[in-house]
């Protein structure tokens, strides 16, 4: 199967600073992959050169099998919502999305009716006449999905489309923009710098860091398994202590177990409670751990309220095996 | 109130603008022939009076032709430069932009100084054109600023989701960025006609013969006789200016053509 798109050892530099550096990514067609990263890791300028809006300093990009690396945006057929929406400010908002047909001598009928089929797909039919000015956060953001999903883009590239809106608008449209994905079958990249939107999106995701890619897969794969300290860190893996052997081990706080001492069992480890917090239904717990190597690491557990721990205790920590995960050295 | 002083500067400040404005506008009305205050009596007859002499009208023609070719000039100087400054990647965008605001702090009988010495007198050129060319350069901070202002508002990223959506680069200007940039440009041209039109100095310095604005016309009036016409005139234009103003207000806003260019 052609991907969709295919980036070959692409590299992006400014000056002396090199933004992409020699990324290699196939985007499996119909699916929904993410770019996941930090700020400042180049997201965006991937998906800018994905768009055409900047040729890369080297390296090759196709779409659709074709090289498209100096082929200019107009040319390229993505559709692409900015991070800033970009609408139209003095046009209504049929006339934005209905800005790529015209542009492709679509008839004004026809025009029309894909221009609604549209609107009610990200369901805003009802203010197809209104300006841009006089919508919410969420409906402009709807309208910029809308404006680019109208032309039936080969590639729909979305630059952090939900950093604007409010937590719960968020969480509603990671589901909205999955079923528009689902419906309307499109490939889609879209970039977020937060790993819950990542996880719960995501055919496949890409983690990157510093300009190069660090991790590929779908979550599945991902979530128990970070290839290195920056992934497990990244996805929330606070937790970092080293085996007898010498290896990186990471285990999430919520894996860790801890009971009081004289109920040892396995490989129990001697520990002293530093902090107890309350968080409603559970309690972190920061905690003096000696490792299997014989150092003394602060490590934070998720437990149960209910728990009696109070500082200064003695405790012991449990790390089951199935749940720790070794990191390069 | 949050600020005594600034609003009691403020209100000081608009009765110094506002009570010679008063005096103008009631004497104007006045049915008797001398320039007084209180007027005696009321009429429209000094308004008939000025719309009715032939200086006045001639003069005010001739302005008007010279504030609008002048304000075209400088939009046609102005934006594009403007444009080429934000947009491209030139060197020295800070050095354009001062040339091209400088105008608001040289003095501008200096300027007229200047072009009388230059042109008029250099080049032999005729008062009419000099007076084009000294309008125009006192125009273009207008054109300048308010193409800036509104590009630096403008999302840059609107070109580039037109260029996304499938239009070429010429496209994307004239169907996204000049219709954002439309009214600004408009409300500073119409700013441009009403300051050109009423500009005093430069005028006054380079008056001719067969060449001559209104606002010149009428200081030359005032100096032979004193009667209430005058007044009238005044009205008017105050009239037509005001007008013009509260239109490129509702368009853009003064903030925004008044305001810093480099936000
Ligand atoms: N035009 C440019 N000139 C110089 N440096 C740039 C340019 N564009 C981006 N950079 C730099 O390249 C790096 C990557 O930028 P990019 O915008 O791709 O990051 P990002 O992953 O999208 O981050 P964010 O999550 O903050 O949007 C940053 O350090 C940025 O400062
Ligand atoms: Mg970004």
């Amino acid at each position: 199967m052609t991907a969709a798109a295919e980036l070959i050892g692409v590299t992006q530099r400014f000056g002396s600073f090199t933004a992409v550096d020699e990324i290699g990514l196939a985007i499996a067609p119909g699916k929904l992959t993410t770019l996941l990263g930090p700020s400042g890791c180049g997201k965006t300028t991937t998906l800018r050169m994905i768009a055409g809006y900047s040729a890369p300093t080297s390296g090759t990009i196709r779409i659709d099998g074709i090289d498209s690396t100096r082929t200019p945006p107009e040319k390229r057929d993505l559709g692409m919502v900015f991070q800033s929406y970009a609408l139209f400010p003095h046009m209504t908002v049929a006339d934005n999305v209905g800005y790529g047909l015209k542009l492709r001598k679509v008839p004004s009928a026809e025009r029309r009716s894909r221009v609604m089929e549209t609107l009610e797909l990200v369901g805003l039919a009802h203010l197809a006449d209104r300006k841009p000015k006089k919508l919410s956060g969420g409906q402009q953001q709807r309208v910029a999905l809308a404006r680019a999903i109208a032309i039936r883009p080969r590639l729909l590239l979305l630059d952090e489309p939900l950093s604007n809106l409010d937590a719960r608008l968020r969480v509603q449209m990671r589901a909205e923009i999955r079923r528009i994905q689902a419906e309307t079958q499109l490939t889609v990249i879209l970039v977020t710098h937060d790993q819950d939107e990542a996880l719960e999106m995501s055919d496949e995701m890409v983690i990157m860091n510093e300009g190069r890619i660090v991790q590929q897969g779908s979550p599945q794969q991902v979530f128990p398994r970070p290839a290195d300290r920056f992934v497990a860190e990244f996805l929330g893996y606070e937790n970092f202590l080293t085996a007898a052997d010498g290896t990186p081990l990471t285990i999430r706080p919520e894996h860790l177990r801890v009971v009081e001492n004289g109920h040892k069992q396995g490989h129990g480890l001697d520990a002293m409670v530093v902090d107890v917090a309350f968080r409603g239904v559970d309690l972190l717990v920061s905690l003096d751990v000696v490792d299997p190597s014989g150092a003394t690491v602060r490590l934070l557990a998720d437990v149960r309220s209910g728990a009696t721990l109070t500082p200064g205790s003695s405790v012991t920590v449990i790390a089951p095996d199935d749940r720790l995960v070794s990191l390069p050295r | 109130m949050k600020r005594p002083i600034t609003a009691a500067l403020a209100v000081i400040g608009y009765v110094i603008m506002i009570v010679p404005i008063i005096f103008v506008v009631a004497t104007a009305f006045t049915a008797g022939s001398t320039l007084r205050f209180p007027p005696d009596g009321i009429s429209l007859r000094w308004f008939d009076e000025a719309l009715g002499y032939e200086p006045f009208i001639e003069a005010a023609i001739s302005s008007l032709q010279l504030a609008m070719l002048a304000t075209v000039l400088a939009l046609l100087v102005g934006v594009p430069a403007t444009l080429a400054v934000h947009r491209g990647k030139l060197p020295g965008k800070g050095l354009v932009e001062g040339l091209f605001l400088s105008p608001l702090i040289v003095p501008e009988l200096v300027v007229g100084l200047a072009l009388f010495q230059q042109l008029m007198i250099g080049m032999d050129l005729g008062n009419f054109s000099t007076l084009l060319v000294g309008h125009t350069a006192l125009m273009l901070p207008y054109a300048v600023r308010v193409t800036g202002a509104s590009l630096a508002l403008a999302d840059p990223g609107l070109e580039e989701a037109a260029r996304g959506l499938g239009a070429s680069p010429l496209r994307a200007f004239f169907t996204v960025t000049l219709p954002v940039l439309r009214p600004g440009i408009f409300s500073a041209g119409l700013l441009s006609v009403v300051t050109s039109f009423n500009n005093v100095p430069l005028s006054l310095l380079l008056q001719g013969r067969d060449f001559r604005t209104l606002p010149v016309t009428m200081l030359d009036y005032v100096q032979q006789s004193y009667d209430p016409m005058v007044a009238a005139a005044s009205t008017l234009i105050l009239a037509a200016t005001v007008v013009i103003a509260v239109i490129a207000e509702r368009t853009v806003g003064f903030a925004k053509i008044f305001g810093g260019i480099n936000q």
